[in-house]
């Protein structure tokens, strides 16, 4: 179990992560979200001891990660795929890693076999790519065979078979009782493995806990319609009090549960050809809960700064 | 601290780059030494010049193994290592003197091999001339005030590379400092106290480089005082990148 408490730390005069405090749950896989520079990548150092923090404390199981001994073994971590020595092979790097924490050589070959990755085991890191190097970092990870495993950006860079992979082993992971903290980008593949969500906007804590939770909170609902008389239904609807959004098949319903609108349509004898309660995307949902704590936002494509220059 | 000493062991036996240095800094004194026995001596008895030659070398040698050790500290960083080894060994501590310890095994052994190199197959090559050349008390001095030369000169590399956390920077210093920056200084220093003296308290060519040299001169450091100021001079060096690496964000 992972539990952070009041974490803040400054760079000068700014400060990357707020009075933070949240819990990672074993058997678990917990998304850790939040828009660029809004200090996740910060929040695992600090958890790692690789930065200090000017207050709180991050604990596994009890313990700072400085006081474990042998860390690995407890906590795997994958913060850049990049951190690898270009002129080493993949074995030699996971032997090095593995010698510091007394990890034997045959554990080595057994991680880069569950990252498939043993036809590249003699093959120098400079010369994978970025899905390589993102595997090879997983096995970094998996290398002490850990009860936490903590992933930043996990599936940056793989193809559509490797970020289903990846899932698959995160849900492997939690499925064997491991805490798994993921931070990603990749809303959609997150929203098909996290059970719970930590979203964090400028250091600061936006929402925690089960991804249905955030959900509700966050995510637009309506109510999708098709019928033959949906102009009836529609004026009966928004006397009720919703609104109404026309489609080229019918429309959708704001503010009105899926169940009023069935009610309203029996009352009215209104023929219905499609009645779906329908609910807006993760990315949605985030881009709601996070919109005010956007630091670097682009401009907009209907904005003159996107106009061809004049000749 | 075994594992993490075999760790750093490995680190710089899988590198290109540390490799060719070590290479470089064993094979070039002895190839040059090697041609001077072939081409140099034919008849007669060899003085002090051959070993005073290893003398003249091991500065090199020393410059050489200064470069490992700083590549041992910069290439965690240019490389990313850093945050895996310190996320491996979260003891700041445990892994500066595992580095510490690394680096001075490699340069002691390294400059041992290096005299090894020159002088053994420089006898096989003299006295199959006939040709007298033997190692005598002053010159086991030398020889071992080379293995204490690189040995410092290669933890200097590294505190460097750990202040300067890049390559260039650290090998700047380290190059440029003993062979051209510190003459400047101590030349102009002499010359504003009109003293030539001052130049005995320049860390590295007047006390470093001194430990080597096969005679004695008047209102020079003694070879002990060499050693001792050198030694302090690069203690702070070890010191200062000690702390910066135990308490800076990886």
């Amino acid at each position: 179990m992972i539990v952070v408490e009041n974490l803040t730390k400054t760079y000068g005069s700014k400060k990357a992560v707020d009075n933070l405090s949240f819990s990672v749950t074993p058997g678990r896989v917990t998304g850790f979200l939040g828009p660029n520079g809004s200090g996740k990548s910060t929040t695992m150092r600090c958890m790692l001891g690789l930065d200090k923090p000017d207050t709180g404390i991050a604990t596994f199981d009890g313990r700072k990660y400085v006081d474990i001994e042998s860390p690995l073994t407890h906590v795997g971590s994958l913060l850049d795929a990049g951190d690898a020595h270009k002129g080493r092979t993949a074995r030699n790097h996971l032997r090095w890693i593995a010698m510091t924490n007394g990890i034997s050589a045959s554990r080595v070959d057994a991680v880069l076999q569950m990252v498939g990755m043993e036809d590249a085991a003699r093959t120098r890191v400079g010369k994978f790519s970025l899905g390589m190097r993102q595997r090879l970092g997983l096995a970094v990870a998996l290398l002490g065979d850990p009860k936490v495993v903590i992933l930043d950006e996990p599936a940056n860079g793989l193809d559509p078979e490797g970020i289903r992979w990846t899932r698959e082993v995160m849900r492997h992971l939690a499925n064997e009782g491991r805490s798994v903290l993921v931070s990603s980008h990749q809303l959609v593949e997150l929203s098909l493995v996290a059970d719970d969500l930590i979203v964090i906007g400028q250091g600061k804590l936006i929402s925690s806990g089960p991804i249905q939770n955030f959900m509700t909170q966050h995510a637009k609902t309506w109510v999708r319609v098709v019928s033959p008389q949906f102009d009836a239904l529609a004026a009966l609807v928004t006397a009720q009090g919703g609104t109404v959004e026309r489609t080229a098949e019918g429309g959708d319903f704001h503010a009105v549960s899926a169940a009023t609108v069935g009610d309203i349509a029996a009352a009215n004898n209104i023929v219905l050809h499609e009645l779906s309660p329908q609910t807006g995307s993760l990315e949605e949902a985030f881009l709601d809960a996070t919109d005010a704590s956007v630091e670097y936002r682009g401009q907009s494509t209907t904005t003159n700064v996107w106009e061809a220059p004049k000749p | 601290m075994i594992g993490v000493l075999k760790s750093e062991l490995f680190k710089l036996r899988t590198t290109r780059a540390t490799k060719i240095v070590v290479i470089c800094s064993i094979a070039l004194p002895a190839i040059i030494f090697g041609l001077t026995s072939v081409f140099g001596f034919t008849n007669g008895e060899v003085g002090d010049s051959l070993v005073s030659m290893v003398g003249n070398f091991a500065p090199l040698t020393g410059l050489l193994l200064g470069v490992v050790g700083v590549l041992c500290s910069t290439q965690e960083y240019s490389q990313g290592t850093i945050r895996i080894t310190l996320v491996a060994t979260p003891n700041r501590l445990k892994v500066f003197v595992a580095k510490i310890l690394t680096t001075l095994v490699v340069s002691v052994a390294s400059s041992l091999l290096m005299l090894l190199l020159c002088l053994v197959p420089s006898q096989l090559i003299l006295s199959s001339r006939n040709v007298t050349f033997e190692v005598v008390g002053s010159d086991l001095r030398v020889l071992f005030s080379a293995v204490i030369l690189s040995a410092f000169l290669s933890i200097l590399g590294l505190s460097l590379g750990l202040i300067f956390k890049s390559s260039p920077g650290a090998i700047s210093a380290l190059l440029l400092w003993p062979t051209i920056l510190e003459g400047m200084v101590f030349g102009l220093l002499s010359l504003a106290f009109k003293d030539s003296n001052v130049f005995k308290l320049a860390p590295i060519q007047g006390n470093g480089f001194r430990l080597i040299a096969t005679y004695a001169v008047p209102d020079q450091n003694t070879w002990l005082v060499s050693l001792t100021y050198f030694s302090a001079f690069v203690a702070v060096f070890v010191v200062l990148g000690a702390v910066l690496f135990t308490r800076r964000d990886a």
